[in-house]
């Protein structure tokens, strides 16, 4: 099963409409089921919903063999915890997707680090879902201790 | 041995989504503290509600002063019934206003920039960088940029 997420916030017609369309195509074998926010597109091809508690929204996640996404850090890093292979297409300031461009950059740092794979606009999803299948995500080491240790340290010092 | 920790309420601030999802890998700061979250959607409030009080604010930015306004009177009654000592937040809007609410009733204010923020500090941590007792980046790069700023590394 490939998991379609578009974040919490809002719609993402430009992806959803997008998959709809490769699915239709028959390009895509896997089932699909979509979290696709707030939108003003219904896809025909897959089954989605609006919105998932957190809770659902990780149990999808848990199940599934690849996930789809925005390039919005809650994906970025809920896939990265349980290693699944992440296609993210980020959102445009253009096109009144997204409050600035950020996504782009988050996205372009994380593709460097091999750690996803990224469609920089929808031309480039078909090609990029086929390169998915075969994407093993590299592992990140994050410095979680040493952020907590520095900010125990400092409400330590406020304890005192 | 003398415990040093004495029990602090803490506030922790964030809006739903990516930047909620970095406040809550550093919750070994607030194991033994009493804690209480703001954040903008119902949506996570569930999963949060599990672990401590929840005040909700609604979905806000800066585009919408209308929607900031309901968050900045919802911030504040949480933050004047609650009086945390401390207010420790990842952003966004909402976590900004909260920093703002608690610094004002004498809370220390820490602030750790969404790691989104590659090339230069969300404008959310540009106006907390003013009245954060602890400002912390996930990029090194942040840290030369900017005084007062310091990088430990990335939560994710």
């Amino acid at each position: 099963m490939i998991f379609l997420t578009v974040g919490s916030q809002f719609g993402f017609e430009r992806l959803v409409k997008s998959i709809d369309e490769i699915v239709a195509d028959g390009e895509i074998e896997d089932d699909i089921y979509g979290q696709i926010g707030l939108s003003s597109y219904t896809p025909s091809n897959f089954k989605a919903t609006s919105t998932l508690d957190k809770n659902l929204f990780d149990q999808y996640l848990s199940k599934a063999s690849h996930v789809i996404g925005h390039a919005g850090m809650g994906t970025i890093i809920t896939a990265l915890d349980l290693n699944k292979p992440l296609l993210v297409m980020p959102r445009l300031h253009a096109y009144r997707e997204v409050v600035n461009d950020h996504q782009v950059f988050i996205a372009r740092e994380f593709e460097q680090m091999g750690h996803i794979l990224v469609a920089y606009n929808e031309n480039e999803l078909a090609v990029k879902i086929n390169e998915l299948k075969y994407f093993s995500p590299k592992p990140r080491s994050s410095k979680t201790k040493a952020v907590t240790d520095r900010i125990i340290k400092f409400l330590n010092i406020i304890d005192a | 041995m003398v415990d040093h920790k004495k029990n602090i309420k803490i506030c922790l601030a964030s809006s739903a989504g990516g930047h909620l999802t970095q406040l809550l890998k550093l919750d070994e700061c607030w194991s033994g503290h009493q804690i209480f979250f703001i954040t903008t959607s119902n949506i996570v409030s569930d999963k949060l509600s599990n672990i401590a009080k929840v005040y909700v604010t609604g979905e806000c930015n800066r585009n919408h002063p209308v929607l900031l306004l309901k968050a900045l009177i919802r911030c504040t009654k949480a933050v004047w019934k609650e009086k945390p000592d401390v207010v420790i937040s990842t952003g966004a809007a909402t976590g900004c206003i909260a920093c703002f609410l608690g610094k004002c009733l004498g809370a220390k204010v820490i602030w750790l920039d969404s790691i989104t923020n590659v090339d230069h500090l969300s404008m959310s941590g540009r106006l907390t960088r003013h009245i954060a007792n602890l400002f912390l980046v996930q990029w090194p790069k942040l840290a030369q940029k900017y005084k007062n700023v310091e990088y430990m590394g990335a939560v994710i």
